[in-house]
C-alpha cells in the first residue's frame, strides 16, 4: 500500500496522471455547471441530458461504426442538445412544468436508445460500440487525447460563466425581471442549458450516466451550506467536484478493483454529509445547537420571570414562591419546570429553601430586564397591533426572547414618547395565572 | 381419389422443403427435420459438424455477440420454446438467459454442454467464488468432451442417427485433438518470459493454462466490470518489466481500456501495441474460415504467437 | 441596448411627453382563453397609476403584456410613442415578492445592482458608480443598513423595499410595479406611499397593480378598472364611482352592462 501511494503521490504513472487531471477538470466544471442547473431548479437536468445522449451513441454507431471515437461524443452532443430544445420548447409553448419535461425527454430518449442499442447489440461486433460502458463509464481508460477534450470543455466553461457571470446570475434569480431589462432570456436560458449538455456529454465516457447526474448536483448541494453568496459558491462548487474527483481518482489507484466513477462520487456524496452537518450557519449541528440555545434561553427567562410576577403580584407572600404556586404560572410540566429551577440555581440566579424559590441579586437584576422586554412588546403588540390583550402572552413569549438589546430600547424610546412608559416597571396588561386580577 | 391424391401431394411438397435431403429415417422423425437452437456459435459449429443433415441447427448469438451480455428479444423467445432441443454453454456464460433456460428445461431437452466435464478440470478463479470460469472452450481439449456432449444430446433425441453421429465425432475430434497439439507447439516458440497475453476480459483463463500462457484480463471475468486505476497501473508494469510486446482486443469488446495501456506503456519507454484482434466470447463471420470453432482457434494461436514473439 | 439608452436619456431631459403608456387592442390569450381582450388604454405621464379588479381579471398579465413578458394574441403598446424595445431603458418593473426564490445566495446589494445591469450591457461588471447609485437607492427605501445581508434573512416588507431599490437604481421614467404594497407591514407601506409622491414630484409615471381597493383613491390619481376588459379608466374623481367599481367587481358583466345602458337610455328619453 505505502509503495502505491508514493507512486500516486509521485505522479509516476502516465496512466494515474492522465486519469487524475481529466478527472479533476470534469470535477471542476461539473461543480461549477451544476451549481447555475441546481440554482436555475433544473438539478436533474444533468441526468435527463446524459440519458438523453443514449440514442445519439447509437446513431453515430449505426452511421460510421465504431471507427472514430468522436462520433459518438458528437451523436451524444447532438441529441442532448436536441432533448434541451424539446425541453425548452415544452417549457416555453405547452403548460407543461419543468420537472415534467425534463422526465419527459429523460425517458421518452432514453427508450429511443435502448430500442437502438439493442438492434445494434445482435448485429455482429455490435458490442464494440461499447453501449454498457455507457451507463457505468470507463475513467481508467482514459487517454490523453480525452483529457484534451475534457480541459478544452472545462475551459469553455469556466470563461463563459466568468464572462456572462451577472447575465447567468440575473436569469435564475429573476427571469421575468431580466427580460424587461431586454436581455434574451429565452437564448440566455439555452445557453446555459448548452453548457450543461456539453459538460454532461464529456464526462459520460468517464463516469457514466447516473454518476455523472450525481458530479453534477452533489457538489452544488454541498457548496450551497456553506456560503450565501453565489460568486463563493460557484468556487467552493468546483473545488468540491475537483478535489471529490481527485482523491475518488487517488483511491481507485490505491485499491484494486475499485473502478474510479462511483469512487468519486462516493466522496463527493461524503462531501455532502460533511458540509451538511458541520457548515457553521446552516448545517445541521450548528442548527440543532441554535435551537437548543434558544430554548434553554426561552425556559431560563420563563421561570426568572415567573418568580419576578408572583412576587409582584403578592407582596405580602414576601419574595419566596413555593412550587405549586409557580407550577400554576404556565402550562409546563412539574419535571420542567424542576428542570429549570435546577439550572437556574445552578448559574446562581435562584436559590431554594425547601420546596421554596426566589431569585438571587443576580436573579432580579436579570428577572427585571427580561420582564421589562417583555412588556415592553407586549405593549407596543398592542398598541400596533389588534391583538387581544390575552393572545399577546404567547407571542410576546416567542418573540421576546429574539430581540436584540438596541430594538428593545428603541421600544422604549417610543413608548417612552408617548407617555406609555408608566415608572420603572409597567405592570403586565393581562391577569397572571395563579393571582387573582 | 384426386382429392386423397391432391392431399398427399401438398402434403409431401411441404415435407420435401424441409427434408429435401433427409436419409430414410426420415419419417420416423415426424417427417420434418427436428430444430436445435444453440447458444454461441462454438456449440452451432460443433453441432452442424456432427449432425450434418439429419436436424436443423440454429444459433442465436451470431458474430460479435458478447453472450455474457446477451438478452433474449421475443422471437428468440420463440425460437427456443419451439426447438427439439436446447443447447448452451452453462457455467453461467450466458448470464441472462438463466432463468429462461430453467423455465424450458422443463418442457425442452435442454443441456449444458460442459456439465459432464470434471470439475476438477474446472477453473475456479479467486475472483469468481465459488463459480467456475465457463469460457471452457479456450482448451480445446476440454471442449473436445463438450463436442461429445453434443453427440450424446443428438442421440437422446434422434436415436436413429446414431451411426451418423458417432461417426462424424470421431473424425471431429481427431480434428480437434491435432489442433490441440498445434497450438501447444505454436506457443511453445513464443519465450516463456514474453509468454504474456493480456486482454480486454479474462476470457483466456483455460487457454493459459493449457498452453502454458500467463493471461491477464483488463475487466475481470465479465465484460460489465470496470477495473480500477491501480488494476490498470499494474498491467503497465507487468506489460513493461516483462518486455512483453503486444496487447489484444476483442471481437466483442470495445478497445477503449487496451488503448491506455498502449499510453502508459509509451511512458516508461516501452513500446506496446496492438497485437490483432482475438475471438473471445464469439466466432468470426459466418462463411470465412474464422467462422468455424477450428478457424477461430487457429487464427487467435496465430494473432498471438506472430504478435509476442 | 446603450443607443436606445441615448436617445432614451434625451427623452429624460426633454419636457414630459403627456402620454407614457399606449394600449391599443391588445387581447392575450393562454391557450385559446382569453385572459384581457381588447384592452385599450392611454395613460398619462407623471402620475401614479393604479390597476384595480377582482382575482383573476388580468392585472398582472396586462402589466406582463405591456412589458412583453407574454405574447400578445393582437394589438400593440407603445411607451412614450415608442416600441417596447426601444423604450427598454426608460422602464422600471417591481415584480410580486413571489416571482422569486428568495434563497437564492444574493445580498440586498446584488439585488439592487441588478437594476444597473441594463445599462451595462454585456459582461461588463458593475463598477463604483453603480455601487454607489445602488447604495443611494437603498438610503431612499430605508434599507442601507442591510446591504449585506442575504435576501432570505428578510421580511417581506423589507423584500418588497429591496425590489422596489432596484426598479429605482434602473432610474427608469415609467415604474410598473404589480403589488407593491400586498402584504407588508405599516412601516414598509408608508414608506413606499411616499417613495410614489417623491416619484411623482419628479416628473415620473408609475403604474402599479393594487390588490386593495381601500385604499386606491387615497393612494393614486388615476385608475384603471380592470376585469378582463377596462370597465373605464381615468383620474379617481370621475371613474372611481360605485357604478364603474359594481360593473368591475359585482356580478356578471353582461348583466349589469345592460342594466346600465337601460338606465342610460331611461335617462335620456
Amino acid at each position: 500500500m505505502n509503495d502505491d501511494l508514493i507512486r500516486l503521490l509521485t505522479l509516476r504513472d502516465e496512466n494515474s496522471r492522465v486519469v487524475l487531471m481529466g478527472a479533476g477538470l470534469l470535477g471542476l466544471a461539473s461543480g461549477v455547471v451544476g451549481s447555475m442547473a441546481v440554482l436555475r431548479r433544473r438539478a436533474l437536468l444533468g441526468d435527463a441530458l446524459a440519458h438523453a445522449a443514449l440514442p445519439g451513441l447509437c446513431v453515430a454507431y449505426l452511421l460510421l461504426g465504431d471507427k472514430n471515437a468522436s462520433a459518438f461524443l458528437l451523436g451524444a452532443l447532438v441529441f442532448g442538445t436536441l432533448g434541451v430544445l424539446v425541453i425548452s420548447f415544452l417549457r416555453h409553448h405547452t403548460r407543461i412544468k419543468e420537472d415534467a419535461a425534463i422526465g419527459l425527454v429523460l425517458s421518452t430518449f432514453f427508450g429511443l436508445g435502448i430500442v437502438l442499442s439493442r438492434i445494434i447489440q445482435n448485429q455482429p461486433s455490435g458490442n464494440r460500440a461499447g453501449l454498457d460502458g455507457f451507463l457505468y463509464g470507463k475513467a481508467a481508460a482514459m487517454v490523453r487525447q480525452d483529457v484534451l477534450l475534457i480541459a478544452a470543455v472545462a475551459g469553455t466553461i469556466l470563461l463563459v460563466v466568468t464572462a456572462l457571470y451577472k447575465e447567468f446570475r440575473l436569469l435564475c434569480f429573476d427571469r421575468d425581471f431580466a427580460g424587461t431589462q431586454g436581455w434574451p432570456v429565452k437564448r440566455l436560458d439555452i445557453g446555459l442549458m448548452g453548457l450543461l449538455c456539453v459538460c454532461t456529454v464529456i464526462g459520460l465516457p468517464a463516469v457514466g450516466v447516473v454518476l455523472m447526474a450525481a458530479l453534477l448536483i452533489i457538489p452544488a448541494a454541498a457548496a450551497r451550506f456553506w456560503t450565501d453568496r453565489l460568486s463563493i459558491m460557484l468556487v467552493i462548487a468546483g473545488l468540491f467536484g475537483m478535489l471529490s474527483a481527485l482523491f475518488g481518482t487517488a483511491a481507485s489507484a490505491l485499491v484494486a478493483k475499485l473502478p474510479a466513477g462511483p469512487a468519486v462520487v462516493l466522496i463527493a456524496t461524503g462531501c455532502f454529509v460533511v458540509s451538511l452537518l458541520l457548515a457553521p450557519r446552516r448545517g445541521l449541528i450548528a442548527d440543532a445547537l441554535r435551537r437548543l440555545r434558544l430554548s434553554r434561553c426561552v425556559g431560563r427567562q420563563n421561570v426568572l420571570r415567573a418568580i419576578f410576577e408572583l412576587t409582584e403580584s403578592d407582596a405580602s407572600a414576601g419574595a419566596w414562591q413555593p412550587f405549586d404556586r409557580l407550577l400554576r404560572v404556565r402550562t409546563w410540566s412539574s419535571s420542567a419546570l424542576d428542570r429549570e429551577l435546577k439550572r437556574a440555581m445552578g448559574a446562581g440566579l435562584v436559590r431554594e429553601d425547601g420546596d421554596r424559590y426566589s431569585l438571587t441579586e443576580r436573579g432580579a437584576a436579570e428577572a427585571a430586564r427580561v420582564v421589562r422586554a417583555h412588556r415592553l412588546w407586549e405593549m407596543y403588540l398592542i398598541a400596533h397591533a389588534d391583538i387581544a390583550p390575552d393572545h399577546v402572552d404567547r407571542d410576546a413569549d416567542q418573540i421576546e426572547h429574539v430581540l436584540p438589546a438596541d430594538l428593545i430600547s428603541r421600544l422604549e424610546e417610543r413608548l417612552r414618547a408617548q407617555g406609555r412608559l408608566p415608572g420603572d416597571l409597567p405592570s403586565s396588561p393581562h391577569a397572571i395565572e395563579g393571582t387573582s386580577p | 381419389m384426386c382429392v386423397w391424391s391432391l392431399l398427399g401431394a401438398f402434403g409431401g411438397c411441404r415435407d420435401d422443403a424441409r427434408s429435401a435431403k433427409a436419409g430414410p429415417s426420415s419419417a420416423a422423425l415426424g417427417g420434418s427435420r427436428p430444430r436445435v437452437v444453440c447458444t454461441i456459435g462454438m456449440i452451432r459449429d460443433a453441432a452442424e459438424r456432427i449432425a450434418g443433415d439429419r436436424v436443423e441447427v440454429v444459433g442465436l448469438m451470431g458474430e460479435g455477440v458478447d453472450p455474457h451480455l446477451y438478452k433474449a428479444s421475443p422471437g428468440d423467445v420463440r425460437l427456443l420454446s419451439e426447438a427439439r432441443l436446447v443447447l448452451y454453454n452453462g457455467l453461467n456464460l450466458e448470464g441472462k438467459l438463466g432463468d429462461l433456460l430453467v423455465r424450458l428445461a422443463r418442457r425442452t431437452p435442454t443441456v449444458a454442454v460442459t456439465e459432464r466435464i470434471d470439475e476438477s478440470r474446472l477453473r475456479s478463479p479467486p475472483e469468481f467464488r465459488g463459480h467456475y470460469d465457463p469460457h471452457v472452450w479456450f482448451d480445446v481439449s476440454l471442449w473436445m468432451q463438450a463436442v461429445e456432449r453434443v453427440r450424446d444430446a443428438l442421440i437422446e433425441i434422434d436415436g436413429d442417427g446414431r451411426g451418423e453421429y458417432m461417426q462424424r465425432t470421431d473424425a471431429y475430434l481427431a480434428e480437434l485433438a491435432a489442433l490441440h497439439e498445434e497450438c501447444r507447439r505454436e506457443l511453445a516458440t513464443v519465450p516463456r518470459a514474453s509468454r504474456v497475453l493480456v486482454t480486454a476480459h479474462d476470457a483466456f483463463g483455460y487457454f493459459g493454462r493449457a498452453y502454458d500462457v500467463d493471461v491477464h484480463g483488463i475487466q475481470g471475468i465479465s465484460t460489465e466490470s470496470e477495473p480500477s486505476l491501480k488494476d490498470i497501473n499494474s498491467l503497465v508494469d507487468l506489460l513493461v518489466s516483462r518486455r512483453v510486446k503486444a496487447a489484444f482486443v476483442e471481437s466483442s469488446v470495445p478497445a477503449k481500456y487496451v488503448e491506455a495501456l498502449v499510453e502508459g506503456c509509451r511512458s516508461r519507454d516501452h513500446a506496446l501495441r496492438i497485437g490483432g484482434s482475438l475471438y473471445s466470447d464469439a466466432m468470426g463471420p459466418a462463411g470465412t474460415p474464422e467462422g468455424t470453432y477450428v478457424g477461430m482457434v487457429r487464427h487467435n494461436v496465430r494473432t498471438i504467437v506472430s504478435a509476442l514473439r | 441596448m446603450t443607443a436606445s439608452s441615448a436617445s432614451a436619456d434625451a427623452v429624460k431631459s426633454a419636457a414630459p411627453p403627456r402620454t407614457a403608456v399606449e394600449v391599443h387592442d391588445v387581447t392575450v390569450a393562454y391557450h385559446r382563453r382569453p385572459v384581457i381582450w381588447d384592452v385599450d388604454l392611454t395613460l398619462p405621464a407623471g402620475r401614479l397609476i393604479g390597476i384595480v379588479g377582482p382575482n383573476g381579471a388580468g392585472k398582472t398579465t396586462l402589466l406582463k403584456a405591456i412589458l412583453g413578458l407574454v405574447p400578445l394574441a393582437s394589438g400593440r403598446i407603445e411607451i412614450f410613442g415608442r416600441s417596447l424595445d426601444d423604450a427598454r431603458s426608460m422602464i422600471g418593473y417591481v415584480p410580486q415578492r413571489e416571482t422569486v426564490d428568495w434563497d437564492f445566495p444574493v445580498s440586498v446589494l446584488d439585488v439592487v445592482l441588478m437594476g444597473r445591469y441594463g445599462r451595462l450591457g454585456w459582461i461588463r461588471r458593475p463598477g463604483r458608480a453603480d455601487r454607489a447609485a445602488a447604495m443611494e437607492c437603498l438610503r431612499q427605501v430605508g434599507m442601507a443598513d442591510y446591504h449585506g445581508r442575504q435576501i432570505s434573512q428578510l421580511s417581506g416588507g423589507q423584500q418588497q423595499r429591496v425590489f422596489l431599490a432596484r426598479a429605482l437604481a434602473q432610474d427608469a421614467v415609467v415604474y410598473f410595479m404589480d403589488e407593491p404594497l400586498a402584504g407588508v407591514d405599516a412601516a414598509t407601506e408608508s414608506a413606499v406611499i411616499e417613495l410614489l409622491r417623491t416619484l411623482r414630484s419628479a416628473g415620473k409615471t408609475v403604474v402599479a397593480v393594487h390588490h386593495d381597493l381601500q385604499t386606491v383613491a387615497d393612494t393614486f390619481d388615476h385608475v384603471v378598472l380592470l376585469n378582463m376588459r377596462v370597465v373605464a379608466s381615468g383620474p379617481i374623481a370621475e371613474v372611481f364611482t360605485r357604478d364603474n367599481l359594481q360593473k368591475t367587481y359585482g356580478g356578471r358583466l353582461t348583466l349589469l352592462d345592460e342594466a346600465a345602458e337601460a338606465v342610460r337610455r331611461a335617462a335620456r328619453g
